[in-house]
């Protein structure tokens, strides 16, 4: 059924000027797929086909179609990788050009029938790739210019598939090189996030040892402050590290249960106006008796940093909580009339460790915050959002589930200044 | 007058905490939080040593070491972060006498900055009149002057003793240990890193192909020496 052929015929003018275009086609290849469509096209002005199937050999040998192409004939008929497969293998096994025709049943009432391939191992070099393969529905058998011509397009075809192998192969080592710079980033910033509390405490510890000098009163209490304002600020950042990398295994255990949430920013913003006595902060319910599920320790961490945040980057500005409904989602906004932020660090707030270079020297923050803000407000399939104008100010918004609304539900403003 | 030391670091708090100890043993204390600021003191208030943090936002210390050895040969101590061997490295390669590493106790603090200013009075105060030559280099002890080419070469106040140490010493071997005591100090006797680089600066500034130096030999095992030439 296969046998083996040896091209020795030469190509004919117009079979040149197609070698010539395919050999350009080729050469100036940007993309690899346009490419192959511009082969295909150029074959089949100087080669009758009917289908082409590319297919590439993986680990272990085993080919795979990753290219096919149905034309003429082919096309009164359902596009069938599996065509030629047989003589793919064959050529590819063997490395040599191979023919097979198949006569299958009932063949002279279907020109589909008959069956011409015509395979050709795919390699670059010392490398075999896989096998390309012709077929022709109905005739007329292959003639040895017409081989030869194959086994050309084939040479070329197999060179954008090298070319596409490396151009994979060059996206993975990049991919891999960009993961191991990510982790080794995110190691440096952790030590040096976590160095710089436990270079305060050491350094103003051992301040305080010195035996070669005293400190007046005034002065010790000023350094064990820092003392101990720093051995908070390392716990905080301990904790704010355990949840980032809970929340990014998904083990951070949440307990979720209904919560009102008229009710519930009644007592963040009450409590932030207890540890930040001067903020000037406002709420506004648009919205009330409306229940999400919600793990409220979690969801209260949440706001506490974004009020935080406001209380730290917008000093003395307006801050602004309001809750309504939005699109049957409660829509909880956050605003404040502070510097706001430029439009290039907007995208990347929520990234971890990500800080507003300008402010990161005058303000205390770990880039952990929002991260693990959004990292928690999905968890409760919400959705939090920024927006910020320099000079006018930045909103937060944040999106969560209801739940239920209240049946007492009336709709009221009431502003607690 | 006392002795004015020039403190660089964006964390007002590390600022404070060298502010503190320094005062206690009478140094006079100028505070900078940033590197343009640091920069303008060096050039107008002319300190005696400048006390250098790395990590700063916008102008951070190396481009600050590299810009203030344009133009002066102030101690430069560097602070770095622990684990960041390569930047030691180019600190001192930048031209920085030492460096301190991130966290620090005050004692060591003290410890460096006495050992820099010590290495700096000494480079003040050799009372040496002759000049010394060795091939295309003079070195003019009672000035502090060293020309290569009779053109002046700039030398950082650590760079010039250790040439100096060997410069008195020409035809004999050095070793490293002795070099590091002598021009930094007892407890620097084991840091070799930061000899090596020095070495390699001054070779940078003095030879005419640094990787065939005819000034600065390495003995191998041994130590260095400047040769003498027949």
């Amino acid at each position: 059924m296969f046998d083996v052929y040896s091209p020795s015929a030469a190509l004919r003018p117009q079979e040149l000027e197609a070698v010539y275009a395919i050999s350009r086609a080729v050469a100036q290849a940007k993309d690899i797929d346009p490419a192959l469509d511009e082969i295909i096209q150029l074959t089949r002005s100087v080669f009758i086909f009917d289908n082409m199937v590319i297919h590439i050999a993986h680990d272990g040998g085993m080919l795979e179609p990753v290219y096919a192409r149905v034309v003429g004939r082919g096309r009164s008929a359902e596009a069938d990788l599996a065509w030629g497969e047989g003589t793919a293998q064959e050529a590819y096994r063997n490395v040599q050009t191979t023919l097979e025709h198949e006569e299958l049943d009932g063949w002279q009432q279907e020109r589909l029938a008959l069956r011409d391939f015509l395979g050709l191992p795919l390699r670059t070099g010392e490398e075999l790739m896989g096998a390309l393969v012709f077929g022709r529905f109905g005739g007329p058998p292959y003639t040895p210019d017409q081989i030869l011509l194959a086994e050309f397009i084939a040479s070329h075809v197999a060179q954008l598939m090298g070319r596409r192998k490396l151009v994979e192969h060059i996206a993975n080592l990049e991919a891999d090189r960009k993961l191991t710079q990510l982790q080794s980033d995110f190691i440096a910033t952790v030590t040096h996030e976590l160095c710089t509390p436990l270079g305060f405490i050491k350094g103003y510890a051992t301040t305080l040892l010195r035996d070669d000098t005293t400190w007046d009163e005034n002065v010790r209490r000023e350094f064990l402050t820092i003392i101990d304002e720093e051995a908070d600020r390392l716990r905080e950042l301990i904790d704010s590290l355990l949840d980032s990398s809970r929340l990014q295994a998904g083990t951070l255990q949440m307990q979720f249960q209904n919560v009102r949430l008229d009710s519930f920013l009644r007592d963040i913003t009450m409590r932030a106006r207890t540890c930040h006595e001067s903020v000037n902060l406002a709420l506004e319910l648009n919205a009330q008796g409306i229940m999400v599920q919600a793990d409220s320790t979690r969801l209260a961490q949440v706001f506490d940093n974004l009020l935080v945040n406001a209380v730290k980057y917008a000093p003395g500005s307006q801050i602004t909580v309001t809750l309504d409904i939005a699109d049957n989602m409660a829509h909880v906004v956050v605003h404040d009339t502070g510097p706001g932020i430029s439009p290039e660090h907007i995208e990347r707030l929520f990234q971890r460790f990500y800080r507003v270079p300008d402010t990161s020297a005058s303000v205390r923050g770990t880039g952990l915050g929002l991260y693990i803000c959004r990292q928690l407000v999905n968890a409760h399939n919400g959705e939090i959002t920024v927006e910020s104008r320099v000079g006018e100010g930045t909103t937060f918004h944040i999106y969560l589930p209801i739940q239920q609304v209240q049946l007492d539900t009336t709709i009221m403003q009431e502003v607690i200044q | 007058m006392s002795t004015k030391i020039l403190i660089v670091d964006d964390e007002p708090r590390y600022v404070r905490l060298m502010e503190a100890n320094l005062l206690t043993e009478g140094y006079q204390v100028i505070p900078a939080y940033n590197g343009q600021e640091a920069l303008n003191i060096v050039t107008n208030q002319k300190p005696d040593l400048v006390i250098l943090d790395i990590m700063m936002p916008v102008l951070d210390g190396f481009t600050v070491c590299e810009r203030i050895r344009e133009f002066s040969n102030i101690p430069i101590i560097m602070v770095t972060a622990k684990g960041e061997e390569r930047d030691r490295i180019r600190g001192l390669d930048l031209g920085a006498d030492d460096y301190i590493v991130k966290p620090f106790s005050a004692t060591e603090l003290l410890a460096r900055v006495r050992a820099v200013l010590r290495r700096a009075q000494k480079y003040d105060m050799m009372p040496q009149q002759s000049v010394v030559t060795h091939g295309n280099l003079r070195i003019d002890f009672a000035r502090a002057e060293v020309f290569r080419d009779d053109r002046m070469v700039f030398l950082s106040a650590t760079e010039y003793r250790l040439l100096l140490q060997m410069a008195q010493n020409i035809g004999r071997v050095i070793p490293s240990e002795k070099l590091l005591q002598d021009v930094w100090g007892e407890e620097y006797s084991e840091d070799k890193e930061i000899l090596w680089v020095s070495i390699s600066r001054l070779r940078q500034k003095l030879e005419d192909d640094p990787r065939d130096p005819k000034h600065i030999v390495t003995r191998s095992g041994l130590g260095y020496t400047i040769p003498i030439i027949e």
